[in-house]
C-alpha cells in the first residue's frame, strides 16, 4: 500500500474582492493532481511559487479540504478520516511562525509533546533525543523569539517528530538558511529516511532535491507536469545544451522573437538589475550561440557561455511552458 | 481522560506565561479594578447601607470579567495570528481542549484582581473586609470561576466565527457589569432586563460570592443559586461544542486556519 496517493485531487479557493461592490473569483490552486509516494520514500515535489505546493501539502497534513477528487495518507481519506491521520503524521512548514516565542525550545517541544499525547514518562526523555537530532540542546533553554531562523527550523523539524511518525511532510524546509545550516538540515533529513520514514519534500532548489529525492513530481499552476527519479527528469534534457547570455535592455517582445527562432527549445529570463540572463535550451550546442548572438541585433551583449543542461534546466523548461 | 487534564494543565501554564507578560490583559487584572474599586469606594461609603465587602467583591468581578472577557475573544484568534493555530488543528487533541486549558489559566490570574480590590478596601480606606459566610463562600467562589470560565468558552469561539461579533463584543464589559450585577443588585434595573441577566453564569456567580460574603440567605436558596448557575454553565459550554466544530470545519474548508 502506498503511504500517499493523490486521485485527481483538486483545490478551488472563493476569494472576494471589491469594499462596496463585493465580487466572488474563483481561483483553482491544485487541478486534477494525481501522484503516489510508497512506503520508505523520499519524495520530492517541485514547482514555482503560486503552482500549488503548499496547498497540496495543506491537503495532505488534513489542514485543508480537497474540493475535488481524493487524498488518501496512510491509507485513510483526508476529508473523512483526518482524525485517524493525524497522529500518524508530522508536518512543518518553511518560515519562522508557528512557535510559541515567549516559552524556550525545550517548553516548545513539552507542549506540543502533550498535545500530541506522548506518555508522561515518554516526554522528557523523547524531547532530550530531539534536540540532540537537531543540535539544540545547548539553547534549549533560551527562549525561542532570540533564535536564528535555521534554529527555528530545526525547532520544527524536532515538533514534527515527537510522536515519531512515519510520513513526514516538510514544506521548503530548508527556505531562508544560510547553506550550513541548510546543509546541516538536509543530512538530518536523509538520516530520517533512512530510518525509513516516508517524506514528501517542497523545495525551490533543484540540486536539493537532486541530491535527497528518490523520486521528483514538477507541478505548475497546479498540475503534474512531470515526474520520475531525479535522472529520469534529467534526461528530458539529455539532447539538450544551455546557453547563457547576459545583455541589457531586451524587450519582452525581442525575447518572444528569440523563443519562436527554430533552434530555440525555451528561453528563461532572469532579472539581475539593469541586465537579463537569457538562458536558452537547444539541442544545437555551440553553433546556437553565434546565431543568438545575430538575432539579438543591435542589444548590448555581456558574458556569453554554453553549458550542458542539468536538473534545474529541466526544471525551467517545464515551469516554461505553462507559463 | 488523563490526557484531556494534562492538556488542560500544559494549556493552561502556556497561557499564564504569556499573559504574564501582556501589558493590556495585566491593566485588566491590576489596575482596573483597582480604580474601579476606589471609585465605588468614594461614590457609595457615604450612603446609608454601605458594605465594602460587597464592593470589594463587585470590583474583583470587574477585573475578572474584563480579563476573561478579552481574552477568550482573542485566544483562537491569537493562535492563528503566530502561526500555531494550524499546529494545534494537526495535533491529535481535540482544539477545544486547548483553549478551555487556556481559558483556565486565564481565570486563575483573573483571580488576582481579589488581592487588588482587597488592598483597596483594607489598606487604602482601612475597612474590615470580613465574609460573613466563609463555609460557603468557598464553594461560592469556585463555583463563580466556573460560570465565568463557562461564560468565556462561549464567547471563544463567536468572535472568529462572526467577525462583527467579535468586534461588537470587546464593548461587552460594561453591561456585563450591570446585568450581571457586579456592583450592584440588578434590582436597580428595570424589569425588562432581568431575563437577560438570568441566563448569564457570571449573573449567578456574582449572585452566589456576594450572598456569601455579604450573608443573609439560607444554605437552601444559596443551593439552588449553585445549582442554576453550574446548569448554566455546563449549558453555555455545550452550546460552545458545535460552534467550535463550525470553525474548524469552516477554516479547513476555506483554508483560513493560516494567515498566509
Amino acid at each position: 500500500m502506498n503511504a500517499i496517493a493523490l486521485e485527481n485531487a483538486g483545490r478551488v479557493y472563493r476569494v472576494t474582492t471589491g469594499f462596496v461592490r463585493r465580487h466572488a473569483k474563483e481561483i483553482q490552486a491544485v487541478d486534477g493532481l494525481s501522484f503516489e509516494v510508497a512506503r520508505g520514500e523520499l519524495f520530492g515535489m517541485l514547482g514555482p511559487n503560486g503552482a500549488g505546493k503548499t496547498t497540496t501539502i495543506k491537503m495532505l497534513t488534513t489542514l485543508l479540504r480537497p474540493t475535488s477528487g481524493r487524498v488518501v495518507v496512510a491509507g485513510f481519506d483526508v476529508a473523512r478520516n483526518a482524525d485517524r491521520i493525524r497522529p500518524l503524521i508530522g508536518f512543518a512548514f518553511g518560515g519562522e511562525r508557528g512557535l510559541y516565542y515567549r516559552l524556550n525550545g525545550r517548553d516548545n517541544l513539552r507542549y506540543f509533546a502533550e498535545l500530541y499525547r506522548l506518555e508522561p514518562s515518554r516526554i522528557n526523555p523523547r524531547v532530550e533525543e530531539l534536540l540532540d537530532l537537531v543540535s539544540l540542546r545547548d539553547r534549549a533553554d533560551e527562549r525561542v523569539e532570540g533564535y536564528s531562523r535555521g534554529m527555528k527550523q530545526r525547532l520544527h523539524l524536532a515538533r514534527m517528530l515527537l510522536h515519531d511518525p512515519n510520513i513526514l511532510f516538510l514544506d521548503e524546509p530548508t527556505i531562508g538558511l544560510d547553506p550550513v545550516g541548510a546543509r546541516e538540515l538536509r543530512e538530518t533529513i536523509r538520516e530520517l529516511h533512512r530510518r525509513g520514514k516516508t517524506i514528501l519534500l517542497t523545495t525551490h532548489y533543484m540540486f536539493e532535491a537532486d541530491e535527497l529525492c528518490d523520486r521528483i513530481v514538477v507541478i505548475g499552476k497546479g498540475r503534474l507536469l512531470a515526474s520520475g527519479t531525479p535522472r529520469e527528469l534529467k534526461a528530458l534534457v539529455r539532447d539538450l545544451t544551455v546557453v547563457e547570455i547576459e545583455v541589457f535592455g531586451a524587450t519582452p517582445a525581442l525575447i518572444d522573437q528569440v523563443r519562436a527562432l527554430d533552434f530555440v527549445d525555451s528561453v528563461a529570463v532572469e532579472q539581475r538589475e539593469l541586465r537579463q540572463l537569457l538562458r536558452v535550451q537547444t539541442p544545437i550546442a555551440d553553433e546556437a550561440l553565434p546565431r543568438l548572438l545575430a538575432s539579438l541585433g543591435g542589444l548590448a551583449v555581456g558574458r556569453a557561455s554554453v553549458r550542458e543542461a542539468t536538473l534545474e534546466d529541466a526544471y525551467v523548461r517545464l515551469v516554461g511552458k505553462t507559463e | 481522560m488523563i490526557h484531556a487534564l494534562r492538556v488542560l494543565r500544559a494549556a493552561a501554564l502556556l497561557e499564564l506565561r504569556y499573559l504574564a507578560v501582556n501589558r493590556f490583559m495585566l491593566f485588566c487584572v491590576f489596575v482596573q479594578p483597582f480604580f474601579v474599586a476606589i471609585t465605588t469606594m468614594f461614590m457609595l461609603r457615604r450612603g446609608t447601607v454601605f458594605d465594602p465587602t460587597y464592593v470589594v467583591i463587585g470590583a474583583t468581578l470587574t477585573g475578572m470579567w474584563s480579563l476573561l472577557l478579552f481574552n477568550s475573544n482573542w485566544a483562537i484568534g491569537g493562535e492563528r495570528w503566530q502561526g500555531t493555530l494550524e499546529l494545534t488543528v494537526g495535533a491529535p487533541t481535540p482544539v477545544i481542549v486547548v483553549i478551555a486549558g487556556k481559558l483556565i489559566g486565564t481565570t486563575l490570574l483573573s483571580f488576582v484582581s481579589m488581592v487588588v480590590c482587597y488592598a483597596v478596601g483594607a489598606w487604602l480606606f482601612g475597612y474590615s473586609i470580613t465574609i460573613a459566610d466563609p463555609v460557603t463562600f468557598v464553594p461560592s467562589l469556585l463555583f463563580m470561576l466556573v460560570g465565568l470560565w463557562a461564560t468565556a468558552m462561549l464567547i471563544a469561539p463567536l468572535g472568529i466565527l462572526w467577525r462583527w461579533v467579535g468586534q461588537i463584543l470587546n464593548v461587552f464589559e460594561y453591561p456585563i457589569y450591570m446585568l450581571a450585577g457586579f456592583l450592584f443588585p440588578i434590582l436597580m434595573l428595570p424589569t425588562w432586563s432581568n431575563p437577560a441577566s438570568w441566563i448569564l453564569p457570571p449573573f449567578w456567580g456574582a449572585t452566589a460570592v456576594h450572598l456569601s460574603s455579604s450573608g443573609g440567605a439560607d444554605v437552601g436558596a444559596l443551593l439552588g443559586i449553585w445549582i442554576v448557575l453550574l446548569l448554566s454553565s455546563a449549558a453555555a459550554v455545550l452550546l460552545a461544542r458545535p460552534f467550535f466544530g463550525l470553525i474548524l470545519r469552516r477554516a479547513i474548508a476555506d483554508g483560513t486556519l493560516a494567515l498566509t
